[in-house]
């Protein structure tokens, strides 16, 4: 058996936001981190939501526990109070070295995933979540890359033969992977085109650009768009842990 | 990320029956840590408690009191506004080495109720509350006259004085505003500070350089104490209001990302910045017009001055800038008098009601409204001085029991006492603090003195009535 991918699962824990149905069974092989967290407004100190909000976020993460433990996953957890919200999932992802993200979505049982293949960078981590996940189950994995006018036929291949090879050697049916690529096209619309006849998205983290400044991340934008859930493969943490100050 | 055991729990109970809430387990750079993984996350950074202490400290100190000051010192105000400064500095250090060990909510109450006990916890906790509120109405009279200056320069004469009215307005609308629960209110304050800055820093060089004469101007004409000696330190008790703004810092110790580093350095560093921009603004407010003339303008006379140096522009970018100011640093107070309420309500020293969080927006209503209505009851007095030194009278007690309860911690030595930040001459700055800060007092108004003193009183009653089994001392 492989290792168990290390999944954060964000929950905006007292606006509704739940565990959706078919999101158990996908995160079924993970070790799941469990955040909840609530956003205050910058008026309210964080411990004073805390004291009277502390009891029912509890009870509602006792509940999502136990769905994701029953489905067959390990479940740690945290509840966080904060005034930033992506502060805090980006501070849970490194600090409990998550190799990924759930954006969840509702989905049903998941049968085809598609991942998205982005380039050599990262795919390590990809590869680690994907054999992680759906390596002992019958799910069957399209891996998706759009190539771009620089890349020759065979810097694709190569680049997917990689996968290919990566995911057996961690024990997967070959029978049950597919390759497909793309060209001339905008990767991201591609993304969501191919996405809608699968069950889940798996794709990586982009580097923090100007477009990603003013568009938000390509992965948030597939999500938006996407309706099932997206697992997004994080960056590999940089070695110094020195927070810029701010 | 050590863990920091305390040497004893908060203890007790009201009389409705409640208990202080549990102290946290750890402190980390960015959240405060309960049991059960539950954890606070810390999201302010130095620019962000730079704001806060900045933005409350310049309104006063800037656009509100050079006239007053003025005619009350002479040319000797930017003595009076240094030492004031010197005297923040004092307290500051002290207060940084505090809030370094204790990064929680609360502020000088919470270092000193847990360094000396709930009876003086209570006193300053109440005192802080009510001082933030004479301070906010301060600042919000402070705005009606600038808001009224608006008037008259576009030429609107209005029968009656709205200055009361409009402090009455803006302090109506910033306490509904926190209830609605605005978006980005931190962004909007360090925006806010930094315009402030740019606009000060360009009309006192050019101020500064007209007053040394590179412009032909060159009048410095006066005597430096035409008042008189005595008259320094009376001002200077009266303009420390300008300072209360690093305490306010304080107040949101357990938000501060990296507290270690970026509180001490968001504290002192606004104290010293705000020095120096308050003692050049004096120094070129009397140079151009000699203090007696200053006097007469009153509240508004960084208007006049700046229309002497730069004509109708330099006027109306002082009027922006004091409605800015002044605008700012009571949003800040209402915000921190907010904090003090929870911090109070946490230890069980007021009903648990009185931090509730609204549903909806979110926000503590029931501690912003008890911050606005006495406000608006106190701006309704127009009494600038008065209200003024009342708050200073309030944050001096504390400021001086801080430094007092410094000394107590490094003398008891509790185990989990481990500030990462530690006040250089101890003990002689924190006990020169203490003094400085108590001494000051004495050069108030009575009636100021007065006042302050009924409000220490109340508090202690309210507390031997309300929460005399209540005990915080030695925890963190």
């Amino acid at each position: 058996m492989t290792d168990r991918p290390s999944i954060l699962v964000p929950i905006r824990v007292l606006e509704g936001e739940s565990i959706p149905e078919g999101v158990p069974g996908l995160l079924a092989n993970a070790h799941v981190i469990l955040l909840g967290y609530h956003v205050i407004p910058e008026q309210t100190a964080p411990g004073q939501a805390q004291m009277q909000f502390e009891d029912r976020a509890i009870e509602r993460l006792d509940e999502y526990e136990t769905i994701l433990e029953e489905a067959g996953a390990t479940v740690e957890r945290r509840l966080v109070f904060t005034h930033d919200g992506q502060k805090t999932i980006d501070r849970t992802t490194t600090e409990h070295d998550c190799l990924a993200a759930l954006v969840p979505n509702a989905t049903g049982p998941v049968e085809d995933v598609l991942v998205a293949v982005r380039g050599a960078v990262g795919i390590d981590r990809l590869a680690r979540v994907v054999a992680g996940l759906f390596g002992e189950t019958d799910v069957s994995v399209t891996l998706y890359h759009v190539a771009d006018d620089e890349e020759t036929d065979e810097d694709v291949e190569t680049l997917l033969d990689g996968l290919v090879g990566r995911l057996r050697d961690s024990g997967m049916d070959a029978a049950r992977i597919e390759t497909r690529v793309d060209r001339d096209r905008g990767a991201l619309d591609a993304i969501v085109e191919a996405a809608e006849e699968f069950d889940t998205v798996v794709m990586g983290e982009s580097d923090p650009s100007l477009a990603t400044f003013v568009f938000g991340l390509p992965a948030d934008q597939v999500a938006d768009r996407f309706l099932g859930p997206v697992l997004v493969v994080q960056r590999e943490p940089p070695q110094q842990t020195d927070e810029p100050t701010s | 990320m050590t863990e920091q055991p305390g040497d004893v729990d908060p203890a007790g109970e009201n009389v409705a029956g409640e208990v202080p809430v549990a102290e946290p387990e750890a402190v980390t750079d960015d959240t405060t840590v309960h049991d059960d993984d539950v954890e606070l996350e810390r999201t302010i950074g130095l620019v962000g408690g730079l704001a806060i202490g900045i933005g409350t400290m310049i309104g006063a100190g800037i656009f509100v009191f050079p006239g007053l000051a003025a005619s009350n010192a002479g040319l000797a105000a930017t003595l009076s506004f240094a030492i004031g400064g010197l005297i923040a500095l004092l307290v500051a250090l002290p207060t940084s080495e505090l809030a370094t060990a204790m990064p929680r909510s609360g502020g000088g109450y919470y270092f000193i109720s847990r360094g000396m006990g709930t009876a003086y916890g209570a006193i300053v906790g109440l005192g802080l509350w009510l001082g933030l509120m004479f301070a906010s109405a301060f600042y919000l009279v402070g705005l009606g006259h600038y808001a009224s200056a608006v008037f008259s320069e576009l030429g609107v004469a209005l029968p009656f004085s709205p200055v009361i009215g409009i402090g009455l307005l803006f302090g109506a609308a910033l306490t509904a505003l926190s209830i609605g629960g605005t978006e980005n209110t931190a962004k909007i304050q360090n925006v806010v500070v930094g315009i402030l800055l740019v606009v000060l820093t360009g009309f006192l060089s050019y101020g500064v350089l007209d007053a040394v004469g590179v412009f032909g101007g060159g009048t410095v004409p006066e005597q430096f104490f035409s008042r008189g000696y005595f008259p320094v330190l009376t001002t200077a008790a009266l303009v420390f209001t300008s300072y209360l703004g690093f305490a306010q810092v304080a107040t949101v110790a357990g938000e501060i990302k990296q507290p270690g580093r970026n509180l001490p350095l968001a504290m002192v560093g606004s104290v010293l910045i705000v020095t120096v921009f308050y003692v050049v603004t004096i120094f070129v407010a009397t140079s151009a017009f000699g203090a007696d003339r200053l006097g007469q303008f009153g509240e508004t006379a960084m208007v006049e001055v700046a229309r002497d140096f730069l004509g109708l522009p330099g006027a109306v970018a002082i009027l922006g800038a004091g409605l800015l100011a002044t605008f700012s640093s009571a949003n800040a107070s209402i915000l921190s008098a907010s904090r003090a309420v929870y911090a109070l309500s946490r230890d069980a020293l007021l009903p648990r009601k009185a931090s509730e969080v609204n549903l909806r927006y979110g926000t503590p209503h029931v501690a912003l409204l008890s911050a606005g209505g006495p406000i608006l009851v106190l701006v309704a007095t127009g009494q600038v001085e008065l209200l003024a030194e009342v708050a200073s009278f309030l944050h001096l007690i504390m400021y001086g029991l801080m430094c007092v309860a410094l000394i107590v911690f490094r003398r008891r030595d509790p185990e989990w006492y481990t500030p990462s930040y530690r006040v250089p001459g101890y003990p002689v700055v924190p006990a020169v603090g203490a003094l400085a800060s108590f001494g000051l007092i004495a050069f108030m108004q009575p009636a100021s003195i007065g006042i302050g003193v009924v409000v220490m009183l109340v508090s202690y009653l309210w507390y031997r009535y309300y929460a005399g089994d209540v005990t915080l001392k030695g925890d963190i």
